[in-house]
């Protein structure tokens, strides 16, 4: 392991925190990094660093880091962008193992000066191998330290999990962290690049590729100096861990001679479309879809085959899973002949019995629908089960029926739900059951059908690469 | 490669239309059979030998777009209409290097376009896509870094929307896959082996039964 990674572990699990520039002002963004740490239960000790003050959130103050005895491991950073050269060059003096730079000005800035400032703090701090995480981001989070390296102190609402997002954008972060907390998608780590400074889409993988806590990494990305050392690095890894990714941004309008064809029409973002097939990263379109992929990943096996069961409650859920499932290259099996039998003596003929099945009939028959579901697992022409219920006031203790016979499958094959009540009827069964692992809830059919489609594209890419 | 060594020496920053199919017919690349013509002379005998119809365009490294500025005559089913075919292309081809090239007429209607471009970042990058008219109308394509391996290949035939253009429709044979795959291969050796071609676009590759033919090729220089 070089330097920078070893570091990178420290900066991640540290036991002493600076925060350079930490405030009790709440105008200031050094005060809700104080809040975030604070408010997010770090169990280590955290060190204010302003020279202004003797006392904040209160807790003592250093002037600097150096006035301060014992050792640094991680230095949050939120001064003004001029002083930071000053700062750096005290965080290599005090042997700090990583930086969170969350000051903004450097190579993001028009004016020149702020890449010739970004070149100078590089200087200061790459002989030293002190990974700096930013400049200009809002920070990170690893949730299973309780650390909340941000300016965010809402982060630390989320679950802790097993999802790694790394993403190039504040505002997309921002964006798939508060979509998972209405998902309840669990995380491990957040981390915004911001403007790489010297740690990139790369060595972040490499580092979580060893990380215990993760399972899934899931990537935000605009556009990168060196996108072949990031392919590089994720072919290195050999799809030890599925890396999924939503790419915004357009292409570059090339100065090139519309002579030809091919070179008008390299639009670079096609271009990192196909380095990332071949590397086998799974691309996504939308945040939305990213983050329940993302969710799939981490709470569900990955189906052996193609072939799914759609179960559905009522009749419309089921169709509208199916036309997605059809369109994504998921299979709508045909049933053996046992289960089609059993199926036959839970529902009558009036019933949808064939895949999909309708279990209307036996809306009110817990063990009916056990029976359903059961002979369904056993079915081995069945990858995947997608169920979809919809909650009806007559029927309203379905679920915890359900939850008995689901929660003892635990998943033998990935059952992707959809799972529908009005806010608050459901909530507390559907979240049990996604935490025992009994399946994976989506808000509609058509999106957990896609994500059983993006696993199955996974392990399409798993097998092609032979991984 | 020789060719692309003299063009650059002349002065030229792309290779014309036969000097491109050299090249690619040199890494195996299918491409029409044609004949380089400058006088009317031999105008009857190369038909013949290349059997009507035949297609008779301009062909100079100068003249790019050659369908918008009407120097292509296709379909050409015999001797006199060969002739007049000819001389008009010739009289319009004022200021440039007169030269022709006379083609065989490659049949079938499904039109993929394949190339090659060298990006700063990734290097030379593979495309594969629905060619002819809707290679600008659908931009249906898809791209590969180099070097390809055959999987890439076939996968980047398989992700264009329009990829059943591919299969076997209206008594159309199936596009033979492995030849496509090779011919995208093939792209990106050319790529990695040759620093100073900038581009190749191949449009149209006309599926002719199920066999792709490279019908037009540019190939663009630079350094």
């Amino acid at each position: 392991m070089n330097l920078i990674q070893t570091n990178l572990e420290t900066m991640f699990n540290p036991e002493i925190v600076a925060v350079i520039g930490a405030s009790d002002n709440s105008g200031k963004l050094g005060f809700h990094v104080m809040k975030s740490l604070i408010n997010g239960g770090f169990s280590g000790k955290i060190i204010p660093v302003n020279p202004g003050s003797p006392e904040i959130w209160g807790l003592k103050a250093y002037p600097s880091i150096n006035d301060y005895d014992d050792r640094i491991d991680l230095a949050i950073v939120v001064v003004p962008a001029k002083l930071v050269p000053g700062v750096f060059t005290e965080c290599v003096e005090k042997n700090v193992k990583g930086i969170v730079l969350i000051t903004a000005g450097f190579k993001e800035i028009d004016d020149p000066a702020g890449a010739n400032l970004h070149k100078e703090i590089a200087n200061i701090v790459d002989p030293a191998g002190i990974p700096v995480i930013g400049p200009n981001t809002f920070g990170m989070i690893n949730f299973h330290a309780n650390l909340n390296a941000s300016f965010t102190p809402e982060f630390s609402l989320l679950k802790k999990g097993k999802i790694a997002l790394v993403s190039q954008s504040g505002g997309i972060s921002h964006l798939l962290g508060f979509l998972a907390m209405r998902a309840d998608a669990k995380f491990s780590k957040i981390i915004g690049l911001g403007n790489r400074l010297n740690v990139d889409f790369a060595e972040i993988i490499d580092y979580l590729m060893d990380d215990s806590d993760t399972n899934v990494i899931m990537l935000y990305m605009e556009g990168i100096d060196n996108p072949m050392r990031f392919i590089e690095t994720v072919k290195k890894h050999r799809n030890k861990k599925p890396v999924i990714i939503y790419k915004t941004g357009s292409s570059e309008k090339s100065d090139q001679a519309v002579k030809s064809h091919t070179g008008s029409m390299a639009g670079k973002h096609e271009i990192y479309e196909g380095a990332f097939n071949q590397a086998g990263i799974l691309v996504l379109d939308s945040a939305e879809s990213l983050l329940d992929t993302a969710k799939a990943f981490a709470s569900s096996e990955i189906p052996e085959g193609p072939g799914v069961a759609v179960l559905s409650g009522q009749a419309g859920p089921g169709l509208a899973a199916c036309d997605v499932c059809e369109a994504c290259g998921l299979k709508i099996v045909s049933f053996e002949q046992l289960t089609q039998q059993k199926i036959n003596e839970y529902l009558p003929p009036l019933a949808l019995r064939t895949n999909p099945v309708d279990m209307g009939p036996a809306w009110y028959n817990a063990s009916a629908q056990s029976g359903i579901v059961r002979a369904v697992m056993n079915d081995s022409n069945v990858d995947a089960i997608l169920l979809l219920i919809m909650f009806a006031s007559a029927n309203a203790n379905l679920l915890r029926k359900l939850s008995e016979f689901l929660t003892e499958f635990k998943q033998s094959k990935p059952i992707i739900s959809c799972i529908l009540a009005p806010p608050g009827v459901w909530d507390d069964d559907i979240r049990r059951l996604e935490e025992a692992g009994a399946l994976v809830n989506y808000p509609t059919p058509e999106q957990a059908a896609r994500a059983t489609a993006a696993l199955w594209e996974y392990k399409k890419i798993k097998v092609r690469n032979n991984f | 490669m020789k060719i692309i060594n003299e063009a650059i020496k002349k002065g030229q920053t792309a290779l014309s239309e036969f000097e491109s199919k050299q090249l690619l017919a040199s890494y195996g690349i299918p491409v029409t059979r044609e004949a380089l013509l400058e006088k009317e002379g031999n105008l009857i005998k190369t038909a013949d030998d290349i059997g009507y119809p035949i297609v008779i365009k301009a062909c100079s490294p100068d003249i790019s777009h050659k369908t918008e500025k009407g120097l292509i005559r296709v379909d050409i089913r015999n001797d006199d209409e060969a002739k007049i075919a000819f001389n008009e292309i010739i009289a319009d081809m004022n200021g440039n290097e007169r030269t022709v090239l006379v083609q065989e007429m490659v049949k079938g209607k499904r039109e993929l376009v394949a190339g090659l471009t060298r990006d700063a970042q990734f290097g030379p990058c593979v495309m594969f896509g629905l060619g002819g008219i809707f290679t600008e109308i659908l931009k249906d394509i898809s791209f590969r870094v180099a070097p390809l391996e055959k999987l890439d290949a076939m996968e980047m035939m398989q992700e264009i929307k329009g990829r059943k253009i591919l299969d076997s429709i209206r008594g159309m044979d199936a596009a033979n896959l492995d030849i496509l795959a090779d011919i995208l291969i093939a792209l990106g050796r050319i790529g990695l082996e040759n620093k100073n071609i900038k581009e190749i676009d191949i449009n149209p590759l006309i599926l002719s039964g199920g066999k792709p033919v490279a019908v037009d090729a540019l190939v663009v220089l630079g350094v």
